[in-house]
Parts: structure tokens; C-alpha cells; sequence
């Protein structure tokens, strides 16, 4: 584990030297700094194991001073200003209209566990795996509404993509089998930064085996790459489905980890861009 | 709750412009929806008739693009063009008084009609309040264009801005009070809509049925 991290950070500082021998391209800020503000310089040397929320705020912090104050994200279309309270009304009522969605599903994810304490405690022996053993899972659910919209965007941004349009239609939810078919993480469950990061990467990648085929989807991908600019990200994005295993290839993904809270936006496009070409058909 | 088309009032749009907007409406993802919301704030810059109902023609396409693909082109780019204009509103209403009016009922218009989750958008409701307080001021007191469009939409939407933001509505009816007692100058018509929305308001935003009889007993029915 601890080679891993260290490969992490030595890639982390590459990639934001070669970010900048790219040239300052729209992304290139956004690269530099997570979806909640903190420089990933610094969240490197917190450690990254078990990083829980409450360090992410103090980090943020701490480096209030060093931090710019605006920044260009992929959802805006010019520079906003640093913190989650964006300036433009647009983006302001996307944040609002995101938090009350949050919070209803707080609210009937509550209800939910509340009705089934029982029966989820006796299927809790089986998981066993990283993060929550808590015998009551209402109690120790993700409650903080930074983290909670943070995961719902990376959530959105796996969602809005047509391999997860085409899969939901192929594959109803009363079909699928745990390890075989793709599951949306959940977002209320209590994980460390990096366990809830790689749980989305992982279902991220399950879902490309739903990518449209070559001639629809990829060559669109590809022109509007250019066009975007996107050319290192996207590169890296798509070597996902070669990899046999993906947890053995640390090193590309901790680039496009990084990118991946900013530049999931290529992806709606894509799926925006084929279906405003005339030429490219219905769907 | 179907609106067949003419409740969106597009017959002053050319023809190629109605069919963008029917299209909008049908089918989001087909049009180019910053087009089209470009297309829309513009007209309500300029026609009084469409700026009053704008709203629900935003409301549908934003509706059909989100049910569509989970989008939000449209409103993003609307809502974004509206905040471009409301920075330079003084310019506007130095510029032509119509098209400051004009912007005002979109907006509060817009307002009225794009909630998220049912509930009024909060990004609005300080704009809103500041082109009404702009309304009350001595200088747009003296003109009706302009205390007309205050009434107005005081009568639409005054009873959720007063829920969402109830000190701000106070500052607001101290200055038509001091409005309607001191300004010198003041046409009787602007006083008798000062005084009709003064009474509407403390009324609870209903008007006494002795209070409408008084006020609008003129108008045929």
C-alpha cells in the first residue's frame, strides 16, 4: 500500500508539471485542486490513507491564503470565484437545486434504514469489506453536506453518460448480479476519501463495457476531444477498458482520479454533442 | 396540465423563430437551447406582451431538457443572461424605460414560474427585490410606465417574495408609504395604484371585496 501512495505522489507532481507543458488550457487550473478547493499538492502530504472528511476541512484551511480566487471549471463557462457559493446565478441554482436533492434522499435513505434495521444487520456478517462495521447503519451514515454533494456530482457524472443510458435499458435492476453488473456507490455510506474515489473510478469503468459501439460513440469522443482540448485527460480515460484489472495500475489513474472530479463533463457533452449532429441518428 | 402553444404568446416571433420554440418545447436536446434562450430573453427585452408570460415558456423547456437527458442548458444560459442584464439595469432604464420594464416583469415573471423543487429559486430573490426597490425610488415614482410595472408585480408574486425574504418587503412598503405621502409631483393615477397596493398588502395580498369595489368597479367584467 505504502508504494502505491508513494507512486501517487511522485505522479501527482509530474502530472501537474506536465499539465503546465500543455500550456494553460481551460482545465489546467481545475486540474491543480479538488471539487472542494483544497490543491492536491497538499492532500498528497496528508497521507492519503484514511483520510477522513473532517482532515479535508481542516486542510482547506489552512491554505485559505495560498489559493487563488477564481478559478475555470468545466461546468462554468469563465472564471468563478473559488468557494462552492459561485457567483453566477446559473451555477447558483444547479448548487441549490443539488442540495435539496440531497437532502430528500437523506431523508428517505433514513426512512429506508430506519424500516429495515433488522434484516440489514444480519446481511452485514457477509460484506466484511473496508469502512463501515457498525451494527446500525442509520446512526453512522455520511451526514456532512460537503462530502454528501461532492459524491452526488461524481455520481452525476457517471450517470450522465450513454454506456450508463444503455445499461439501465439493458439490464433491469431485479437482473443484476453483484460483481458482474455495475453498482451506483452509496453515497451515505461512512468511507474514507480514497476508498469512496476508487469505489467510483471502479463502477466508472464497469460501466464503459456499455460504451456505444466504435462508429456511434468513440470517433465522436475522439473529434470533440480536440476540440475541447481535453487530448491528455481523455487519452487517459480510455485506456480503462484494456486493463485487465484496474486496481494494478495505479500510476494513469491517479492522473485521471485527479481530473476525474472536473473533467467528467467531456463525457455529458459527448453524449449532448452526438445527439444535437443531425447526421448521428435518433437516440 | 397541458399549455397548448398559445399560452406561450409566440406569435410575435417570425415563423422560423416559433418553430425553434415549438421544437425546444418537444424535443430540448435537438436545438441549440443557448439559441433559444437567447432567443427568448431578447424578445422579452422588447415586447411587454411576452415579457408577461415568459416564464411559463422557460418553466416548459426547462422541464422537457431535464426529463430529456437530466440537462440544464437552457436555464443555466437564461438565468446567466438575466444576471448579465440586472449588472447593467441602470444603464438599461437610462438607455429606454420599455425595455427596463420589460425586464423586470421577465424576471419576475421567471421567477414566478422556474421553482426548483417547488420552491422559489434563491438566487432571485435579492435581484428581484432590487429591481422593485429601484421601482419605488422618487424618480421612477414619477413614472407611471414604472409604478404600473411595480404594481404588477407586487400583485403576482408579492405574497411569495414577502415568505421568502419578509424585511426586505418591509424596506420596500416604507418607500411606497413615503412614496404616496411625500412625493411631490405624482400623477393621480400612480397615487391610486400606490394606494390599491398599500391596501393590498396590509390586507394580507387580498383585497376587500368593499376595497375592490372601490378600485376596480369601472372595469366591465
Amino acid at each position: 500500500m505504502s508504494d502505491w501512495t508513494r507512486g501517487r505522489r511522485r505522479d501527482a507532481n509530474n502530472g501537474e508539471i506536465e499539465n503546465s507543458s500543455y500550456g494553460p488550457s481551460r482545465w489546467s487550473n481545475c486540474r491543480k485542486r479538488g471539487i472542494d478547493g483544497s490543491l492536491r499538492a497538499d492532500r498528497e502530504v496528508d497521507g492519503g490513507v484514511g483520510g477522513d472528511n473532517n482532515r479535508h476541512a481542516d486542510s482547506s484551511s489552512k491554505n485559505s491564503e495560498k489559493r487563488p480566487e477564481s478559478f475555470t471549471t468545466p461546468e462554468s463557462t469563465g472564471p468563478v470565484s473559488r468557494c462552492s457559493r459561485q457567483g453566477d446565478w446559473g451555477s447558483q441554482v444547479e448548487e441549490d437545486e443539488m442540495k435539496k436533492g440531497v437532502h430528500r434522499d437523506m431523508q428517505r435513505y433514513r426512512r429506508r434504514i430506519l424500516g429495515a434495521e433488522v434484516t440489514q444487520r444480519e446481511r452485514k456478517t457477509s460484506s466484511g469489506s473496508s469502512g463501515s462495521c457498525d451494527s446500525k447503519e442509520g446512526d453512522h451514515m455520511e451526514t456532512d453536506e460537503a462530502v454528501l454533494l461532492r459524491r452526488q456530482k461524481q455520481i452525476n457524472y457517471g450517470k450522465n453518460t450513454l454506456a450508463y443510458d444503455r445499461y439501465i435499458k439493458e439490464v433491469p435492476k431485479h437482473m443484476r448480479q453483484s460483481g458482474v453488473h455495475p453498482k451506483t456507490p452509496n453515497k451515505f455510506r461512512k468511507y474514507s476519501r480514497r476508498s469512496w474515489d476508487q469505489q467510483i473510478k471502479l463502477w466508472k469503468v464497469k460501466l464503459h463495457a456499455w460504451d456505444p459501439p466504435a462508429e456511434e460513440g468513440q470517433d465522436n469522443v475522439l473529434d470533440n476531444i480536440e476540440e475541447l482540448g481535453l487530448g491528455d485527460v481523455m487519452d487517459i480515460e480510455l485506456d480503462f477498458p484494456n486493463l485487465p484489472d484496474s486496481q494494478n495500475a495505479p500510476i494513469p489513474h491517479s492522473l485521471s482520479l485527479d481530473s476525474e472530479d472536473c473533467s467528467g463533463t467531456p463525457v455529458k457533452l459527448q453524449k449532448t454533442e452526438s445527439k444535437v449532429e443531425p447526421e448521428m441518428g435518433s437516440s | 396540465m397541458e399549455n397548448t402553444t398559445d399560452d406561450y404568446k409566440i406569435q410575435s416571433f417570425d415563423l422560423d423563430t416559433q418553430m425553434l420554440l415549438k421544437t425546444a418545447l418537444k424535443d430540448p436536446s435537438s436545438v441549440n437551447l443557448v439559441k433559444v434562450s437567447n432567443v427568448i430573453v431578447d424578445q422579452s427585452l422588447k415586447d411587454q406582451v411576452f415579457s408577461k408570460e415568459a416564464g411559463r415558456i422557460c418553466y416548459t423547456i426547462v422541464q422537457a431538457e431535464a426529463k430529456q437527458n437530466n440537462g440544464s442548458v437552457f436555464r443555466r444560459n437564461m438565468l446567466n443572461r438575466l444576471q448579465q442584464e440586472f449588472k447593467n439595469r441602470e444603464a438599461m432604464r437610462g438607455r429606454s424605460l420599455q425595455e427596463w420594464v420589460c425586464y423586470v416583469t421577465f424576471i419576475c415573471n421567471v421567477f414566478n414560474y422556474l421553482k426548483v423543487n417547488n420552491m422559489p429559486m434563491v438566487a432571485l430573490v435579492h435581484p428581484v427585490y432590487d429591481c422593485l426597490i429601484r421601482l419605488a425610488q422618487p424618480d421612477a415614482l414619477m413614472k407611471e410606465e414604472e409604478v404600473d410595472c411595480l404594481v404588477l408585480q407586487l400583485h403576482r408574486i408579492g405574497e411569495q417574495l414577502e415568505k421568502v425574504n419578509s424585511p426586505r418587503m418591509d424596506e420596500l412598503f416604507f418607500l411606497l408609504r413615503d412614496g404616496f405621502l411625500l412625493q411631490e409631483g405624482l400623477t393621480s393615477m400612480a397615487r391610486l395604484l400606490l394606494l390599491e397596493i398599500l391596501e393590498f398588502r396590509a390586507g394580507g395580498w387580498l383585497l376587500s371585496g368593499t376595497a375592490h369595489k372601490y378600485y376596480y368597479s369601472e372595469i366591465a367584467d
